[in-house]
């Protein structure tokens, strides 16, 4: 240790940090010299939970993995269950889910977005944020019945049928916050102060951020146009007109960037979502969830969550509960290895900048 | 403010302030937390209740413990519960403080958190309402006015018992022991 | 798909390898070939270490791992999978063809056992303090342990109940 090198431990508890974690930093000075991330403040060992529990008791444990955007969680399981299953999804049903998982992704950008205000001192845009996510939560009540853990997915479908009038409402708020981009522009992604905090801070090259397993943001904001969505198209994401943003920098603000785009991406996809509904059922049955079986098979299945690929391995020995379960998240690889690496040579009071940058939500590493 | 309420401010101005100024400590437990935000900003606005978060637990009075605690958790929840000045009152947020909700059988989560640390009170739910963080505010008031928020105090006069709990769980402390072990010396 | 099918059992031998699904490849290969296969997918495009999994069949006695790679062009995503015996749970890291593979080898070691050589870190990662065997295994009974870690301590009630008495 150098002379004048400290340990510096950052969190869990600490008004800097988003989430249960706890960092500790070697400094000298302002400069991190190294970081050392550590997680496992929040694990509840899910996958072993899993093995616990059918098939059908699953579905309310595993939405819990993330309370920010539940739904690609629940997503994710049902469709390795239906693939694992041979269930065919009807139609209506494949909409509905494309809206929700549009809706969620919506919800989570909201939040980054007020994370990420309110740790760079931007108290405006931080209150309207929130704000406007209520209206959304709303709406996930309506159709739901929850605000957080909506269980809304299940093997085969959705659990019921859109609301009456729930079209007009989404769309409605959908148009208010197309009316309000403008202002959150001003007030913070092309504010002069925000792109002096985040452009240049942690900045990952196109190669570093494959070799190191990046997904999401950190693709797209070094000019990697990747998207799970596009690349192996689930729900009825075929059927979307969609284009995926892109910066070239691979800092802060470039992340941060493709956020706000990709926001605009949701709106639009939603907004196709409702002019193309197809009607029809919104679930096939399945047997009896005490007597159901699965037969004997494993899977991979993958989604594009708000914060990149999350992915579901899941081994079925016939029985009926999983045999083994492992989630892919996207903040596994994002706050252990590429955090990390960023934090390296950053200052102190950029360490949630970055972290935030990079979309890490605690829960998700740990599971 | 009503006639009432400043008799009483000026009769109990201490239990009055104890009471309008519950500063929260800035400490995102578990899942909880995502209920939070909404609450403290532009829509529930708990500035209202007098809830604000502040950064330290030094300056802290209240503890929101949202959600499931793991035994990592559980540490760092004990060390800032007793880095907090006294008059200080705990809220359990969601079930899983209260027996182990979702996770009563897993192997990281403990399941009775009153066991560890003094907890004043209890919102159900997983997720609760950010009403219902209201609805338990204004019953802290309600206790706090009636003398019935003592978890600080049960906290000092049964250290053994916390504190052996603690011991059991994690082994060995890191830390020494706030209060004496020895009980019944610390009255107030 | 088929092509890469063919590809991998004629270089590698004792390779199995076998399509799930559309976009699926699961190729079951010994152990001592794994890295050389997950050096020649690297080589072939597959330059993204997704996960590292670990599967306890118990009854087997053998523990399985899954590489899971796959590429940023191509829908394929493979899974390189190899057994290995489950009373002597040691593998060759794979930290020098992939650079994130030590972090999922880190929480394997933890939640498996599986001793991983040549990894530098293999630090525990979630768990603090753990006496018991790693968790993830089958024969680790979760219930039985939860009984007597957590619901054997004493309730506030109880305790004051048993001074009283």
């Amino acid at each position: 240790m150098a002379e004048r090198e400290l340990e510096l431990i950052f969190g869990p508890q600490h008004l800097g940090m988003i989430g249960n974690l706890s960092i500790s930093l070697n400094v000298e000075g302002d400069t991190i010299l190294s970081a050392r991330v550590n997680p496992g403040y929040l694990h509840r060992g899910f996958e072993k939970l899993m093995e616990y529990r059918n098939w059908i008791q699953n579905f309310p444990l595993v939405c819990r993995i993330n309370m920010i955007e539940s739904e690609p969680v629940e997503m994710v399981y049902a469709m390795a269950v239906e693939d694992l299953a041979g269930i065919e999804v009807p139609e209506r049903a494949q909409y509905i889910r494309t809206m929700i998982q549009e809706m969620s992704r919506l919800s989570c950008h909201f939040t980054a977005a007020w994370a990420y205000t309110s740790i760079l001192g931007f108290d405006t845009p931080a209150q309207w944020a929130m704000g406007d996510r209520d209206y959304l939560l709303d709406l996930f009540e309506d159709l739901t019945g929850a605000r957080v853990y909506h269980i809304y997915n299940m093997p085969g479908g959705v659990r019921r049928d859109l609301p009456e009038g729930f079209e007009d409402k989404l769309l409605a708020f959908l148009d208010a916050i197309h009316n309000r981009l403008p202002d959150y522009n001003s007030t913070f992604f092309e504010n002069r102060l925000f792109y002096e905090r985040a452009s240049g801070i942690g900045k990952i090259s196109p190669e570093d951020a494959i070799e190191m397993g990046g997904t999401g943001q950190v693709l797209r904001g070094c000019g990697i146009k990747h998207d799970i969505r596009k690349l192996e198209p689930y729900a009825a994401y075929s059927d979307m007109d969609l284009e995926v943003p892109t910066r070239e920098a691979g800092d802060a603000y470039s992340r941060v960037l493709v956020i706000r785009d990709e926001m605009v991406q949701s709106v639009s996809i939603l907004k196709q979502c409702i002019e193309k509904m197809p009607s029809g059922k919104v679930y096939e049955k399945t047997p009896n969830p005490f007597k159901w079986k699965i037969p004997k098979g494993e899977t991979y299945v993958r989604v594009e969550s708000a914060r990149g690929e999350f992915g579901l391995y899941l081994v079925s020995n016939g029985g009926n509960r999983p045999y083994r379960a492992h989630f892919k998240t996207p903040s596994f690889v994002h706050g252990l290895v590429i955090l990390e690496r960023l934090l390296k040579g950053a200052n102190i009071a950029d360490v949630g900048n970055i972290m935030l940058s990079l979309y890490v939500i605690a829960p998700e590493i740990d599971r | 403010m009503d006639r009432n309420n400043l008799i009483k401010w000026l009769k109990e101005p201490k239990k009055m302030g104890n009471k309008y100024s519950l500063w929260a400590v800035y400490f995102s437990t578990a899942c909880g937390v995502i209920e939070v935000p909404p609450v403290l900003t532009s829509r529930w606005d708990a500035e209202r209740f007098g809830v604000i978060p502040v950064a330290t637990p030094r300056q802290a009075n209240l503890f929101l413990i949202t959600g499931y605690v793991t035994t990592k958790t559980l540490k760092a929840i004990i060390r800032t519960y007793e880095q907090m000045a006294e008059p200080k009152y705990t809220i359990g947020f969601g079930s899983c403080p209260i027996n182990g909700g979702m996770y009563w059988d897993s192997y990281n989560t403990i399941k009775h958190l009153d066991k560890f640390i003094p907890v004043d009170g209890w919102i159900a739910g997983c997720m609760p309402r950010p009403e219902a963080i209201f609805i338990g505010v204004t019953k802290l008031w309600g206790m706090i006015d009636k003398g019935l928020a003592t978890g600080y105090i049960r906290y000092r006069e049964h250290y053994d018992y916390y504190r052996g709990n603690q011991e059991r769980l994690f082994g060995s402390m890191e830390w020494p022991p706030l209060y004496s072990l020895k009980e019944g010396t610390h009255d107030e | 798909m088929n092509d890469m099918v063919d590809l991998l059992k004629s270089i590698f031998k004792g390779t199995d390898a076998r399509t799930l699904g559309e976009n699926r490849l699961s190729v079951t290969t010994p152990g001592e070939s794994v890295l050389a296969v997950l050096d020649y997918l690297k080589a072939s495009g597959f330059y993204q270490l997704k996960s590292i999994s670990c599967v306890d069949w118990i009854d087997d006695n053998e523990f399985e791992l899954v590489y899971h790679v796959a590429s940023l062009e191509r829908p394929l995503h493979i899974m390189v999978k190899t057994r290995i015996d489950r009373d002597k749970p040691v593998f060759p890291t794979a930290m020098s063809i992939f650079k994130n593979a030590g972090i999922f080898e880190r929480e394997m070691h933890e939640l498996f056992g599986v001793m991983f050589e040549g990894n530098p870190d293999l630090n525990p990662l979630f768990l603090d303090n753990w006496k018991d065997i790693p968790p993830f295994r089958k024969d680790f009974d979760m219930r039985k342990y939860v009984k007597d870690t957590y619901d054997s301590i004493p309730s506030f009630e109880e305790y004051k109940w048993q001074k009283e008495n």
